[in-house]
């Protein structure tokens, strides 16, 4: 499958170990130089994984915010980003459990959700029955899914960042898949033909 | 269906499933340096007054406003601890620290009075905000003022909640469904519909938010 995503390592003009340090001394510039290099790829998962802009918007700010203020307990046992990224995820996880709670079970999710017209030459039916089975998944099918096939993680990435064996990860994205196919195969015929 | 086939499905849903905006990098960054304290400190020429009018003042962002309400009330709480300990025979310092327990337990039921007034009175505008916003649905859609009041609050819930004043699961679960609502709300001053304020209004409905508010209010008013 065609990778879409970017790589989780971002060039730093500065060594990573370092601007941590000058943000931990409360250096603004640093702790913005940080941001800079990883918002936009923190914004992009919690928008995949929520597909609501004040949400991921919201959910960015939680993880910055969680992650400076925890910076000092980081020991670069794993990259910067896959810590940020872990903590995205958890944070993500954490809310959307309330969101779900709360939002009116009947919620049309494409009042909520509109899906876009590019990406030509699928069926907008079919399409828009994968997005529901996305959406549909179990929690840790659904990131592992939108983290491997939406936004090109490798698996070693993903299992660092969910703190699961690379196998683990493997396993869930296969079942996942699994359940996508399941759940498409009513159309599949008519489309093959 | 065959494994191209669900491949290029994939690929598509790579372009298509929640694809994401532009971020708003700069509007998150203000929020997460005025939460995370890097913010430097203002200079005479960044203050911004409160109005228009020639009177000097500092803006007091909402979230020091109640943090500062919150250290009062606990200032206050302790001085009541204190006079109220006075009207009794002073007793050694050493005795004192040979009854922790007994000490701890009178201090933190005069710690929760500040608490339970800060709490009232936040529980009390936020029913009129959502009151004020479910009588706005026959209307328009909420605007700037009500989104910067339930700014305001927001940053307060999230305050409360971090506080003892959550300790109880009701007011917890409460202030956990106002954290929702009221992020809500904010939403409305960027991207609000008719639709999204019929939502929010079908969910304070459901959840019962205002009248738990109300009984929440009392509940306090009559401790």
């Amino acid at each position: 499958m065609t990778r879409t995503g970017v790589a989780l390592q971002t060039p730093q003009r500065v060594s990573e170990p370092e601007l941590i340090a000058r943000v931990l001394a409360g250096d603004r510039i640093a702790a913005r130089d940080l941001y800079d290099a990883h918002s936009a790829r923190v914004y992009r998962l919690a928008f995949r994984l929520t597909g609501d802009a004040a949400l991921a918007r919201e959910f960015t700010q939680d993880t910055f915010v969680r992650a400076f203020s925890q910076l000092a307990r980081f020991r670069g046992d794993a990259a910067l980003s896959t810590w940020l990224h872990r903590i995205t995820v958890t944070v993500v996880a954490n809310a959307m459990r309330k969101v779900k709670r709360f939002r009116e079970r009947e919620t049309d999710l494409e009042d909520v959700h509109p899906i876009g017209s590019e990406g030509a030459g699928v069926d907008p039916v079919l399409r828009e029955r994968l997005h529901r089975a996305i959406e549909d998944l179990p929690e840790i099918y659904r990131t592992t899914v939108i983290m491997h096939d939406i936004e090109g993680y490798t698996h070693t990435e993903i299992a660092e960042v969910l703190g699961v064996a690379e196998g683990t990860c493997k396993s869930r994205l296969s079942q996942a898949r699994a359940q996508l196919r399941a759940v498409l195969a009513d159309l599949a015929p008519e489309l093959e033909s | 269906m065959s494994e191209d086939r669900f491949d290029k499905l994939m690929r598509d849903a790579a372009q298509t499933f929640h694809s994401p905006p532009e971020p708003p990098l700069e509007e998150m960054w203000a929020e997460i340096e005025a939460r995370s304290g890097f913010r430097a400190a203002p200079t005479i020429e960044s203050v911004t007054p409160i109005t228009a009018a020639p009177r000097r003042g500092i803006r007091i962002p909402s979230w020091f406003a109640a943090a500062a309400t919150l250290v009062i009330g606990i200032g206050i709480g302790r001085a009541s601890n204190s006079v109220g300990h006075e009207t009794q025979p002073k007793a050694p310092v050493t005795v004192a620290q040979a009854e922790p327990a007994q000490s701890t337990q009178s201090s933190d039921t005069l710690l929760d009075r500040p608490y339970a007034i800060e709490t009232s009175q936040y529980l009390g505008q936020t029913a009129a905000l959502l009151t004020s916003l479910s009588s706005d649905a026959k209307g328009a859609s909420a605007d700037a003022q009500l989104s910067t009041r339930a700014s305001d609050l927001l940053a307060r819930t999230r305050l409360l909640m971090d506080s003892p004043a959550a300790n109880e699961p009701a007011m917890r679960d409460l202030l956990e469904d106002l954290e929702l609502v009221l992020a809500q709300v904010v939403r409305l001053r960027s991207n609000g519909t008719r639709t999204d304020l019929d939502i929010i209004n079908r969910a304070l409905e459901q959840r019962d938010v205002i009248p738990r508010l109300r009984t929440a209010v009392a509940d306090i008013s009559a401790n």
